[in-house]
């Protein structure tokens, strides 16, 4: 049993982020971006599409464990979030 | 619980036949049903379908009834699994769902899978007019036009899927206007309403009786601002406010903040923040506080407030308050956003 690796967090996250806000180049975006205001523009809806695919797929409850959402001031706070309050999930079989 | 969305099926229920088998002419339009639909779309509740059909059923039936339908979910899956599809594309709670059938077998599938929906036959229907679920206590001109609204936001949505450019070129060429102004008397019965219904935006949860709001808008510690949204899709009209007080510390508290989830995505709740960030600073305030609830339903709130550069206090309370200073760079207001000033001789 294993959590997710930060690393890989990170680039699903891209995904999901581009999805979101239908922006591919998003698929491209430094770690360090900030996720608010100028750097990758989240808002309101969008925020809560990524929150509730971050949930669905990660079993993290961002807003449920994080008042000030503080863990969305960039992809690698975030990816960090996950990797550390991710329930285990099942290794791959090798 | 007020039902917002009555979602009908199609054969033996609105329309009076089966569509698949009515050969050329496709089946009427069933009159109880018809009427009961009309009545309860003149009281701002909207349609939806769900129907075992193909997708053409959907365009008859609203060519047949002349209803406009929010949302409309033909196919040969589940029923409950296109309640589902349509609680989430509307962006209701599925408490405030009817569904009306005539198939014994689909209403339980439905009262079994989503139990919070309301779940009705035919005849249910032509008596469930007259029941309190039916019944919401104020009928506005936002309410009377809600069902073309939806429509009107179908449209927006497809366009906005094959549009190419970002979301904030999206808003301008589709001509976004909002306009932020001190609420008036005629403004009371809408802002009573959305505190009752806004649950995604809303920093109280509790309803504001319309005396209440009558008072605050007469009281000279507070203001109580009216947020409207339209572009070249339609007119949303009122779709926010807020109330605000000035305190003797240097400090605005936003006591209120509400908003529809119809203008997500549109700009609005940033704005609104926006507004009230420069109104307090140029109002000599320190500081912006915003209490609001914390629930697991008005997240995006809470996102916007995050945006806006607001942070809470402390955890623990279930209302903590949100605040932000105001010295600094505060958010912009976008160039749609237009701000009425305040009546009176002070000129505000």
């Amino acid at each position: 049993m294993s959590g997710p690796q930060a690393p890989d967090v990170a680039a699903e996250l891209r995904e999901i982020l581009a999805r979101a806000t239908g922006r591919d180049e998003l698929l491209g975006v430094s770690e360090q971006t900030p996720l608010f205001g100028d750097g990758v523009g989240l808002d309101s809806l969008t925020g809560t599409l990524l929150l509730r695919e971050v949930h669905r797929r990660f079993g993290v409850d961002v807003a449920a464990e994080d008042l000030n959402l503080d863990a969305l001031a960039t992809l690698a706070t975030l990816a960090a979030f996950i990797t550390e309050h991710a329930p285990a999930r099942p290794a791959p079989d090798p | 619980m007020i039902v917002k969305c009555v979602i009908w099926d199609l054969d033996n229920t609105l329309l009076a036949g089966v569509y698949l088998e009515s050969g050329p002419q496709p089946p009427p339009p069933e009159p109880a049903m018809l009427e009961a639909a009309a009545t309860l779309g003149g009281r701002g509740i909207i349609h939806a379908i769900a129907s075992r059909n193909p997708p053409e059923a959907a365009d008859y039936a609203a060519r047949a009834t002349g209803l406009d339908f929010a949302a409309a979910e033909c196919g040969w899956d589940r029923k409950s699994d296109a309640v589902r599809r349509i609680i989430a594309d509307l962006g209701l709670s599925p408490d405030a769902m009817a569904f009306v059938d005539d198939d014994p077998y689909e209403r339980a599938e439905v009262s079994f899978e989503v139990p919070q929906v309301l779940v009705l036959s035919p005849e249910d229907m032509a008596d469930a007019v007259g029941w309190p679920e039916f019944s919401p206590p104020a009928v506005t001109a936002e309410a009377r036009r809600r069902g073309e609204m939806y429509a009107e936001r179908r449209r927006r949505e497809q366009e906005a899927r094959a549009f190419a450019g970002s979301r904030d070129e999206f808003l301008r060429i589709s001509g976004t206007a909002v306009t932020i102004a001190p609420a008036a008397a005629d403004d009371v019965p809408r802002l009573h309403e959305l505190s009752v219904r806004t649950h995604q935006f809303n920093t109280s949860g509790e309803p504001v009786a319309e005396a209440e709001l009558h008072r605050l808008i007469g009281s000279a510690e507070h203001r109580v601002t009216a947020v409207r949204l339209r572009d070249r899709f339609g007119d949303d009209g009122l779709v926010g406010g807020c109330v605000t007080r000035a305190g003797q510390d240097g400090t605005w508290t936003v006591t209120l903040l509400m908003m529809s989830c119809r203008a997500m995505g549109r700009g609005v709740i940033e704005a609104l923040l926006a507004w009230l960030t420069g109104a307090a600073a140029r109002g000599g305030a320190r500081a912006l506080a915003v209490p609001c609830l914390i629930s697991p339903r008005n997240v995006p709130l809470r996102l916007a407030l995050a945006a806006a550069g607001f942070r809470a206090d402390s955890g623990g309370s279930p209302t903590p308050v949100f605040s932000r200073p105001l010295s600094g760079p505060r958010p912009e207001l976008a160039a749609w956003v237009t701000v009425l000033p305040e009546p009176g001789p002070a000129g505000r």
